[in-house]
C-alpha cells in the first residue's frame, strides 16, 4: 500500500524532527520539510504532497499566509495547522486560510494520527 | 525511550533563541522603533514555550508563555514598549538561562518563577489601566492546560538511537594533546637517525610516522578551536549592565567573531577581557556631560577587534575616551615609591606599562564595577598566563588600545633550534622575522646593514647572563620586531646567536614555581633525546634587559 506524503513545515528543527518521528510510525511518508511559510509554499508545489502540516508562528511567511497561498495552488491536497496552547482564536482565520484541520501543540502521538486519520484521504495508488 | 534526542535538540534551540532574546532586547533598548525586533522576539519566545511544553518542562512553559503574552501586547500596540519592560525581559531571561541550564545538567527545576511572573503581570496591569476598553488577550482554558500530555509519552520506545555529535570532557582532549607531544618528542629522536641511516624502508617509516602524528594533532586541535564569538556574545549585555551602573552610554562594536582559539585560551580569555572592557567603560568613556564639552559624541564607542597574525590571534580593544594620562601615572608611581630618575627618564610608550604595576590605577573615583582594585596587572598577569601578551597605545583626550596577542593554540609551538655556546633555547618562529648567517666583520659598531637599513645587534648570550660566545667567523642573527624603546625608532632588531638548528614543533610545559621566575624563559620542552630545553620569551628579552646590556660591539 502506498503510503501518504506528507510535507512538513516547522521553524523549529525540535518539531520537525519529532513530527517526523510520529509519522513515520503512523506509516506516512515525510517528502519534505521547510522551515519557514515561504519555503513550505515551494515545496507544496514542487513536492505535491497528500497532506501539509503547518505551525502558525514562523519566520519569513507565517502558516496563515502560507496556508491561504498554498490552497490558492489548487492542488488535491489537505492543509493542517499545527499551533501552541493559548491560539485558539487562530483556528477559525487557519480554516478560513484553507486548512482543514489543526494539532494543538504539544504534540503526541494520539493527537496527531488522529487528526491525520480524520481527514479522510483514501490510501491510494498515485 | 528516546528523549536524549529531543532533548540535546531542545537546548540547541533553546539556546540559540535565548541569544537572540538577548539581541532583540537590546536592540529595542537602542531603538525602541524597530519594529521587525519585536516580531522576531516574539517568536523567540513562542518557539521556547512550544518546546518546552513539548518537553514537560512546567517552569520554562510558563515563563516563556508570561513573556510571550506581554510581547504580543507590545506587538498589537496594547502597551508601548518602555525602558521598564525592557528591563524585566532582561531579568526574566535571566531567570530563563538559569533554567535552561538545569535542563542541560539534568538538576530538578526549582527555580523559583513566581517573582518573576508577577513582574511581568505588573506590568500587565499598568497597560490595562492605560490602554482602557482593549480587547483582553485570549485565556487558556483550564481543560485544556490538563490535556496537555507529555512528550515523553509520545516519543516512547521507537528505535534506539545515539545522537552524532557527542559530549566529550574537555580534559579527555588535554590529555590527548599531551600523548600527541610526547608522540613528537619521539619522532624528534626518530629524524636524526633516518639521516644517518642508508634504510629506505627506515626513512619511510619514519615519514609516515610524522604525517600520521601531524594528522592526529591537527585534529585534536580542530576539535578544541572554538570561535571568538562565543565568548564576545554576553558582552553586549555586560557592557549594558556597566553602562547602567555608572550612567554613560556605549556602543559596543565587535568584529572578528569568526576567528577561533583552543578553548582552553579562550576559557581564560574571558576574565581579563571582561577586565579590559570594564576599565573602559568606567574609566576610559566619559561622563555624557564631559563627552559633551570635549566635543565628543554622548555615546561613546568601545571596539573589540579579533584578527589574525601568523599563528597567533590578536584582540583589540579600544575606546573612544578620555586615554591615559602618562604624567599622571609617572607621578603615581613615584608617589609609590619608584625611582624619580628612573621614571622621569622613561619613554611615553614605557611609562604607560606602569599602569601593569599594582596599585597604579589612576582612576579619580572608585566604582561599583571595577573599583580600583581591579587592575591591569592582574589583566596582564593572566593574558601572560594563557601564553599571550600586552600592549598598550593611548592618546590622551582621544582614547586607549589594549591589544592582546595570543597563541591560538595551546602547547605545541613551532620553534626553531638555536644554540649559544653548548647552550641549547628554543626561538618562537612567530617571533622571528628572518634569519640571517652573517660572518664577523658584517657587523660593525653592534648594527647590521640589512638592505639598506641598520639593524642593531644585541647578543643573545650577554642578554641571558651566559658565558660570551666562542669567537666565530659566522654568527646567525635572528631579526625579531624591535620593541626596545631604548634602541630609537628602528622597527628590527637582530640577536645573535651561534647558530641555529631545525625548526621543529614543541610541546611546551609551562614552568612551575620557583622556575616560572626566570627571566627571560617562558616554557620548557623535552628535546628528542630527553634534554630540556628552554623556550624563549623573545618579547620580555627585547622588551628590556636585566643585564645592562650594552650592543654587542665586536
Amino acid at each position: 500500500m502506498e503510503s501518504k506524503r506528507v510535507l512538513i513545515a516547522d521553524d523549529a528543527a525540535f518539531f520537525r524532527v519529532a513530527l517526523r518521528d510520529i509519522l513515520k510510525k503512523g506509516g506516512y511518508e515525510v517528502v519534505g520539510e521547510a522551515t519557514n511559510g515561504a519555503e513550505a509554499l515551494e515545496q507544496a508545489a514542487a513536492l505535491r504532497p497528500d497532506i501539509v502540516i503547518l505551525d502558525v508562528v514562523m519566520p519569513v511567511k507565517n502558516g496563515l499566509e502560507a496556508a491561504r497561498e498554498i490552497s490558492q495552488l489548487k492542488l488535491p491536497l489537505k492543509i493542517v495547522m499545527c499551533t501552541s496552547l493559548g491560539y485558539e482564536p487562530i483556528v477559525e482565520e487557519a480554516i478560513k486560510s484553507g486548512a482543514c484541520a489543526y494539532i494543538i501543540k504539544p504534540l503526541s502521538e494520539t493527537k496527531v494520527l488522529n487528526t491525520l486519520g480524520s481527514l479522510g484521504i483514501v490510501k491510494s495508488q498515485p | 525511550m528516546d528523549t536524549s534526542k529531543y532533548k540535546a535538540l531542545y537546548l540547541q534551540e533553546t539556546n540559540e533563541h535565548i541569544s537572540g532574546i538577548e539581541k532583540g532586547l537590546l536592540t529595542l533598548e537602542k531603538d525602541p522603533a524597530e519594529g521587525g525586533a519585536i516580531d522576531n522576539l516574539f517568536r523567540h519566545y513562542h518557539s521556547i514555550k512550544g518546546m518546552s511544553a513539548s518537553m514537560g518542562y512546567d517552569p520554562l512553559t510558563k515563563l516563556a508563555h508570561a513573556q510571550e503574552d506581554l510581547l504580543d501586547k507590545v506587538r498589537s500596540k496594547k502597551i508601548a514598549l518602555s525602558p521598564p519592560i525592557i528591563s524585566t525581559l532582561l531579568e526574566c531571561l535571566d531567570s530563563l538561562k538559569e533554567l535552561v541550564k538545569k535542563v542541560e545538567e539534568d538538576s530538578p527545576l526549582d527555580t523559583d518563577i513566581n517573582p518573576f511572573l508577577k513582574m511581568l503581570a505588573s506590568i500587565s496591569e499598568v497597560r490595562i489601566e492605560n490602554a482602557a476598553g482593549a480587547a483582553t488577550a485570549p485565556r487558556v482554558s483550564p481543560q485544556r492546560e490538563t490535556a496537555v500530555i507529555n512528550v515523553k509519552e509520545a516519543f516512547t520506545a521507537n528505535e534506539l538511537k545515539i545522537s552524532n555529535v557527542m559530549k566529550v570532557d574537555g580534559k579527555v582532549f588535554d590529555d590527548l594533546l599531551t600523548t600527541v607531544g610526547d608522540l613528537f618528542m619521539v619522532l624528534s629522536a626518530f629524524k636524526p637517525m633516518t639521516h644517518a641511516s642508508r634504510s629506505i624502508e627506515f626513512k619511510d617509516g619514519v615519514h609516515m610516522l610524522g604525517k600520521a602524528i601531524n594528522t592526529i594533532h591537527k585534529n585534536i586541535l580542530s576539535a578544541r578551536m572554538l570561535p571568538i564569538g562565543d565568548l564576545t556574545q554576553s558582552l553586549p549585555r555586560i557592557v549594558r549592565d556597566i553602562c547602567k551602573a555608572s550612567g554613560k552610554e556605549v556602543d559596543l562594536k565587535i568584529e572578528g567573531t569568526e576567528i577561533s582559539l583552543d578553548r582552553s585560551i579562550l576559557e581564560n580569555l574571558g576574565s581579563p577581557l571582561v577586565h579590559i572592557i570594564r576599565n573602559a567603560v568606567d574609566h576610559g568613556i566619559e561622563p555624557i556631560s564631559e563627552r559633551n564639552s570635549a566635543g565628543k559624541l554622548s555615546v561613546g564607542t568601545i571596539k573589540v577587534k579579533a584578527s589574525i597574525k601568523r599563528d597567533r590571534a590578536i584582540v583589540e580593544i579600544s575606546d573612544d575616551g578620555r586615554g591615559i594620562d602618562i604624567e599622571k601615572i609617572k607621578k603615581k608611581a613615584i608617589a609609590k615609591g619608584l625611582s624619580g630618575d628612573r621614571v622621569l627618564a622613561m619613554s611615553d610608550k614605557e611609562a604607560i606599562k606602569l599602569i601593569c604595576l599594582p596599585g597604579l590605577s589612576t582612576a579619580e573615583t572608585v566604582t561599583d564595577t571595577s573599583g580600583r582594585g581591579v587592575g591591569m596587572d592582574i589583566v596582564k598577569e593572566l593574558v601572560e598566563g594563557i601564553g599571550g601578551s600586552l600592549e598598550i597605545e593611548s592618546t590622551l583626550g582621544k582614547g586607549t588600545k589594549i591589544i592582546l596577542e595570543l597563541p591560538r593554540t595551546t602547547s605545541i609551538t613551532k620553534a626553531l633550534v638555536v644554540s649559544i655556546g653548548y647552550e641549547q633555547f628554543l626561538v618562537p618562529i612567530s617571533k622571528i622575522e628572518k634569519v640571517k648567517e652573517v660572518k664577523t666583520s658584517d657587523i660593525s659598531g653592534g648594527v647590521l646593514e640589512l638592505n639598506g637599513t641598520e639593524i642593531p645587534i644585541i647578543s643573545l648570550g650577554k642578554t641571558l647572563g651566559l658565558e660570551d660566545s666562542f669567537d666565530r667567523d659566522t654568527y646567525t642573527i635572528l631579526i625579531v620586531e624591535n620593541t626596545r624603546p631604548a634602541l630609537g625608532d628602528k622597527k628590527l632588531l637582530g640577536l645573535k646567536v651561534d647558530d641555529f638548528g631545525d625548526e621543529i614543533d614543541a610541546y611546551i610545559k609551562p614552568l612551575v614555581p620557583p622556575m616560572s621566575r626566570l627571566w627571560g624563559v617562558s616554557g620548557i620542552a623535552l628535546m628528542g633525546d630527553g634534554k630540556p630545553v628552554f623556550l624563549l620569551d623573545i618579547a620580555q628579552i627585547v622588551s628590556k634587559s636585566p643585564h645592562n646590556n650594552t650592543l654587542a660591539a665586536k
